[in-house]
């Protein structure tokens, strides 16, 4: 495994201080940057950036004005490679949109559908794509195949990266009731290119842990240390926390523990 | 039902709160109930977390004056109380949403002269967010028709001039012109909701654009020339404000 590059989500009310910052490799970016962004320009030139906004859900096939915004994204950032997630958050028509990432049923049928566009999608952008795995909070009966499965059929059809997101897997496995490790164990780690690590916190209407704009405990961090330690292609590990409640000090100790954990 | 229908099926449950209590719901089966329904509910907080945060940025920013946060109300028993009926997305909800905010941030007083104006334009902004995404074309048609939710909004206060330095760090809350001025709100064909102010050709416009006026009617109704109807439309198709109904 190569030295992995530790970093962030770029928080623009955090501008001033990831401008001053020391000891982050990099900031992945969910929102293009506002025109009124004063600390753009010199957050553009220091850091490598990846591209890690909405581009669209890839159970359809994502339209010529989608695939040129993410190509434009893209070529501003200069990314490395290209995020979207395995995500099914609206309805076909529209009516509906959750607004929140949302996996979809893991089925042959979706399996074909996300293998078709995402194919459709690396072959108009310059860079590698990679997918990021999304928790489900229950199971859903029509699914036909666990998701570590569905991921690896993935995978193998479009030779795309896979963006591991640990506490997701952490999540999943808690309200699973098995150990992250085994749970961890199913997935397909040889794909992944990036990781994610975050808190996570006690959430009042879920009434058990969720991801939250905190410090990733000593836990998780142990868990991405034993992670990242059986992804060979691994390349990056970010911090995943885009809000407007996170703090500059969470984020910069908690890039320091991370590159400290590794 | 192909697998994408089911899909569907989930995210409305999740979405919608009455659909999610029905029978035809219920009746499938699909998931867990309770974890559906606790999903949903922290869907619905994050959901309108995001909007209040968005919509609401200027009462956020005069929150250091009124000590009053916008999105603290999805922690008020008020919000909890709208959840059995919450649609995500939907107008109706939208607009009870907002009018919790503007209720809980006007308690505390008036920041500034103009914020019974501002909070109107914030709550305005959201509700026409919301609602039903039907029409992704301009249409081709004759007959323009204004596009339902669009908003006329008349203020006391010359708003655009201050809400940029709302944003700006300021030690002074700073001041708006007293002098009126209307504001169109609308939502473009991708969503995004952009205002414009309203000169009275556009309010004119905005106002008889019912979809059975032709161009010629609505020139002489609005008492335009040609010319200045034709580029009124165009502004006005462009922020999603008009589309051209192709008839029945």
């Amino acid at each position: 495994m190569s030295r992995l590059m530790v970093g962030a989500f770029y928080n623009p009310h955090l501008g001033a201080e990831l401008v001053r910052a020391e000891g982050i490799d990099h900031l992945a970016m969910a929102d293009p940057p506002a025109p009124s962004d004063t600390h753009w320009p010199a957050i553009k030139q220091r850091y490598t950036l990846l591209l890690h906004d909405y581009l669209g859900q890839l159970s359809e096939p994502l339209d010529d004005r989608a695939i040129a915004r993410a190509r434009s994204l893209a070529a501003l950032y200069d990314t490395p490679w290209v995020a979207e997630h395995f995500q099914c958050l609206h309805t076909e028509d529209g009516t509906y949109n959750l607004n929140y990432v949302f996996p979809p049923l893991y089925t042959e049928e979706f399996l074909a559908r996300f293998v078709a566009n995402a194919a459709a999608l690396q072959a108009r952008l310059d860079q590698p794509l990679v997918m990021e795995n999304i928790p489900g909070f229950f199971d859903v009966k029509a699914s036909q195949m666990p998701e570590p499965v569905w991921l690896r059929r993935f995978f193998e059809a479009t030779g795309a990266g896979f963006l591991l997101d640990l506490p997701h897997v952490w999540l999943e496995a808690h309200y699973r009731g098995l150990s992250p490790d085994t749970w961890l164990a199913e997935f397909p780690l040889e794909h992944v290119v990036e990781l994610h690590v975050a808190g996570v916190e006690q959430d009042g209407d879920l009434r058990g842990p969720w991801i939250a704009p905190t410090e990733p405990s000593d836990a998780m961090l142990e868990f991405l240390a034993q992670a990242a330690s059986r992804c060979p292609r691994a390349r990056a590990v970010t911090f995943d926390a885009f809000s407007p409640s996170l703090t500059a000090e969470v984020l910069l100790a908690s890039v320091d523990r991370i590159r400290a954990a590794l | 039902m192909s697998d994408r229908a089911v899909q569907d099926l989930v995210i409305r449950a999740l979405a919608d709160a009455p659909f999610r209590d029905s029978a035809a719901w219920r009746g499938r089966g699909l998931a867990d109930q309770d974890r559906v329904e606790r999903f949903a509910r922290f869907l619905a907080r994050h959901f309108y977390f995001e909007r209040i945060v968005h919509f609401f940025k200027y009462s956020r920013a005069l929150a250091r004056v009124t000590g009053r946060h916008p999105e603290a109300i999805l922690r008020r028993p008020a919000f909890d109380a709208l959840l059995p009926t919450a649609v995500l997305g939907g107008r109706e909800t939208a607009r009870a949403v907002a009018g919790l905010v503007v209720d809980y941030v006007r308690e505390a007083g008036g920041a500034a002269p103009y914020h019974d104006d501002l909070l109107r334009y914030e709550e305005a902004m959201m509700v026409v967010e919301a609602g039903p995404r039907t029409s992704t074309s301009p249409g081709t048609g004759a007959a323009p028709q204004t596009v339902a939710g669009t908003l006329l909004l008349e203020l006391d206060y010359d708003l655009p001039v201050v809400l940029p330095k709302l944003l700006q760090p300021w030690t002074q809350v700073p001041e708006a012109p007293r002098r009126a001025a209307k504001l169109l709100v609308a939502r473009s064909r991708h969503g995004r909701v952009a205002v414009a102010r309203a000169d009275q050709a556009v309010a004119a416009v905005v106002q008889l654009a019912d979809g059975t006026k032709t161009l010629d009617d609505l020139a002489h109704a609005a008492g335009l020339r040609p010319a200045e109807l034709a580029a009124t439309l165009q502004d006005l198709t462009e922020i999603g404000a008009v589309r051209f109904s192709t008839g029945s």
